[in-house]
């Protein structure tokens, strides 16, 4: 079960430190949850260097039995729960800590002309689109031109996600972009990598968020509401060239989520709200066709019309997502901390009401790994 | 030999035993794509063992050169900053004539970035990097008397 969830203060954070946002995420889900330091046995965060969990365990202190690094990318945070989540239920490990921190941001303003990508060394498979100039967002612009090749998706379909997450930023305090937009706003801005246009991909922040897994035995001590993993799954379809995707408009969610929903017993219409990974508009008008909310080709029509708002066809990242709330590198922690606030009814002007089963969907790499969580009020 | 499009500051291969060949191969001016001897299952990016029978026998299919726009994008941010100054350029998956289904990422040279279309036929142009070293763009292939091409 998750016991507790936080965020760290974002999207901008000049004087903090990574590990600093990492502790601050720690503290508050800690105390969201009941729960101290003491009580905790194992972690699990991921970043981008090896052993990186093994310095965030040093620097909070934690010297766990149980400690995980999986990095998928951006669905590295859904693996990681779930991996706690069938720790804890084996009697390895009680409570598990799981972070994540990021000034990416910030960092950017003091590495003045050092960005990646610049010259040097490409690291293996990754000459083969570095030295045609292609990087991620070319990937992801190439994915979105060939679904309207084969489906006619068009700029409004995909501007609609966009409008829609500003909608849900704009009651967010916290979020980066609150200021509303129109689906004209969205085409008319600069196009970054045809078809994407600036506002078609997700902001740039500094964030972090924590979360809480241990056994329902323990969480039926504490004094919060804690939220079943009532499945989970994950799957990587290629790494990182787009040469090896199989299919350019299919991502690893039409694998996972399946699997994952069979695992929690549950259908579609189950489904109250759903925090889908917003890197770009065209991964959520891919996850929910691949998650089965609508048929391959249909995310265009599905999205459009204010389809994710709450009060739509499936109320999606109900804090303003990627798009406009906040994106600090690897936001899947972000999905499970919105997914457990609805169910808590902790929402505010974005609750969906009576919320029991929230779909939490991270999606990484060149839409090439994907991690799926059903979470739920009650008992399975 | 055509005209540089991208600067020299762009990254280089390092190359493995099991992709070389397919470098060697670029530095003749030949385009090829990795085949698995025991299934003839051909891949790219090459590597060690066949994706689909686990054979790790295999060797260079050479291909002619053509295929068709499969996907594209015209690159228009310096997400890379040494192309500040060559944007907007185009960026393309072309489905190679031959290779079973092969897609390689490359760049759509000699043409307006506003030419290019998904399924519109096109036609290697080779780039010399250096002594070693040429990589693989591509030009809209000319279209064939008699035969219209699709806008």
């Amino acid at each position: 079960m998750i016991a507790g969830v936080a965020t760290s203060d974002y999207p901008h954070l000049p004087n903090m430190s990574e590990h600093a946002v990492h502790g601050q995420a720690a503290d508050r889900a800690l105390a969201d949850a009941g729960l101290t330091f003491a009580d905790i046995d194992g972690f699990a965060t991921t970043g981008f260097f090896p052993m990186y969990a093994t310095g965030v365990a040093e620097y909070l202190g934690l010297h766990p039995i149980y400690f995980d690094e999986t990095n998928s990318g951006g669905s590295s945070f859904e693996v990681l729960v779930e991996h706690a989540a069938y720790a804890v239920e084996s009697g390895a490990v009680d409570v598990v800590l799981v972070t994540y921190g990021s000034v990416q941001l910030s960092q950017m303003g003091r590495r003045l002309g050092t960005g990646g990508g610049g010259g040097g060394f490409a690291p293996g498979p990754a000459i083969y689109d570095a030295l045609w100039g292609n990087t991620l967002v070319g990937n992801y612009a190439m994915a979105t031109r060939r679904h309207m090749y084969e489906f006619g998706t068009t700029p409004e379909q995909l501007a609609a996600v966009a409008v829609t997450m500003r909608r849900h930023a704009a009651t967010n305090p916290q979020a980066q972009e609150r200021e509303l937009i129109t689906v004209d706003d969205v085409v008319s801005s600069r196009l970054v990598a045809d078809p994407l246009h600036k506002l078609d991909c997700c902001v740039i922040s500094d964030g972090g968020g924590a979360c809480v897994v241990t056994t329902e035995e323990r969480a039926a001590d504490l004094p919060g509401t804690p939220v079943y993993v009532l499945g989970a799954a994950h799957a990587t379809t290629h790494h990182l060239n787009l040469s090896a995707m199989p299919n350019l408009t299919v991502t690893p969610a039409a694998q996972c989520g399946p699997v994952a929903f069979a695992r929690a017993g549950i259908t579609h219409a189950d489904v109250d709200v759903a925090q889908l990974y917003d890197s770009f508009t065209i991964t959520v008008v891919l996850t929910v066709e691949d998650l089965g909310f609508c048929a391959k080709g249909e995310g265009g029509a599905f999205v459009e019309d204010g389809g994710l708002e709450v009060g739509g066809r499936l109320p999606t990242n109900t804090d303003g997502g990627g798009l406009s709330a906040c994106h600090p590198g690897m936001r899947g922690m972000f999905l499970i901390v919105e997914a457990v606030r609805q169910l808590r009814d902790e929402g505010g002007a974005t609750q969906v009401p009576d919320a029991r089963i929230a779909v939490a969907h991270g999606t990484g790499g060149m839409l090439s790994t994907g991690a799926t969580l059903v979470l739920g009020l009650d008992a399975p | 030999m055509t005209a540089r499009w991208f600067p020299d500051e762009m990254p280089m291969p390092a190359a493995n035993a099991h992709t070389v060949g397919w470098w060697e191969a670029a530095a003749d001016h030949r385009l090829v794509v990795q085949r698995c001897t025991q299934c003839a299952h051909t891949r790219h990016p090459p590597g060690p063992v066949c994706p689909r029978c686990r054979s790790t026998a295999s060797d260079w299919l050479e291909l002619p050169g053509t295929g068709r726009v499969y996907t594209y994008t015209i690159v228009r941010q310096a997400f890379i900053p040494s192309l500040q100054d060559r944007l907007p350029y185009v960026v393309i998956a072309v489905e190679l004539d031959g290779a079973d289904g092969v897609r390689i990422v490359s760049n759509l040279v000699d043409a307006e970035p506003g030419d290019v279309a998904v399924d519109m036929a096109v036609e290697v142009a080779w780039e010399d990097m250096g002594p070693e070293l040429a990589v693989p763009r591509f030009r809209v292939a000319p279209v064939a008397s008699g035969r219209k091409e699709r806008p």
